[in-house]
């Protein structure tokens, strides 16, 4: 019973873990560079649930909206009610910085891909050394 | 060097899976996360900004040049794609 509730309060970092790794792998493993921008949005998105995690609270916590706000927001306000409101505020920066990334990686992948014709990283390399030796 | 990368993420989630023994349990409300900073916040942020979504308030009043740089970032990001992908005559 102990190892079961030990489990249940850290599989979430473990399935992140997990997560994680499937995205490092394309990135250094894969030869296409799509797959290898798909690893790295893989690999952010695993970031921003670890982050996320934290941020929960056991026993009827809610988001962190003051709750009759604009009301008779005069009473004492109960930490235990709202969950973690800064993990949320620094994964919303860091899903603009991951848009941005992805963004001028595919416009980068186009200009290869004209360039080239192909999106495959040897071939590219292969191209580059016959265009180097002659 | 399929090997190699495999060699690697298993390396990596060894020692991320041995830091996790660390990490506080899922929804832990006394975890070093929701005790030191995160209670000032949920506390003072409607006073001190009349703010009841506390995300927004610590977004758009605390961290408010933190938002202006992710602007600048994503201004960035959007001139570079008008630069890369703009038709040369």
């Amino acid at each position: 019973m102990e190892a079961m509730d030990y489990i249940i309060s850290k599989y979430n970092y473990w399935m992140y873990i997990i997560l994680m790794m499937i995205g490092f792998y394309a990135m250094i493993a894969k030869k296409n560079l799509v797959k290898k921008i798909v690893g790295m949005n893989i690999f952010q998105t695993a970031i921003i649930l670890f982050f996320i995690s934290t941020a929960s609270k056991k026993g009827g916590a809610s988001i962190p909206i003051i709750q009759n706000g604009h009301g008779s927001a005069t009473d004492i306000i109960n930490t235990a009610h709202y969950v973690n409101p800064l993990p949320h505020v620094l994964m919303l920066t860091a899903i603009v910085v991951m848009v941005s990334t992805f963004g001028v990686a595919i416009a980068l992948l186009l200009m290869l891909y004209k360039k080239y014709n192909t999106l495959e990283e040897d071939e590219i390399i292969s191209i580059l050394k016959t265009e180097n030796g002659k | 060097m399929k090997v190699l990368a495999l060699i690697a993420v298993l390396l990596t989630t060894a020692m991320l899976g041995y830091a996790t023994l660390d990490m506080p349990g899922w929804g832990d409300p006394s975890s070093p996360a929701s005790t030191h900073v995160s209670p000032v916040y949920i506390q003072e942020a409607y006073k001190k900004t009349a703010t009841p979504n506390i995300v927004t308030a610590v977004l758009a009043d605390y961290r408010s040049y933190d938002t202006l740089g992710e602007t600048v970032v994503i201004f960035t990001a959007g001139v570079v794609c008008m630069m890369l992908l703009r038709k040369v005559k």
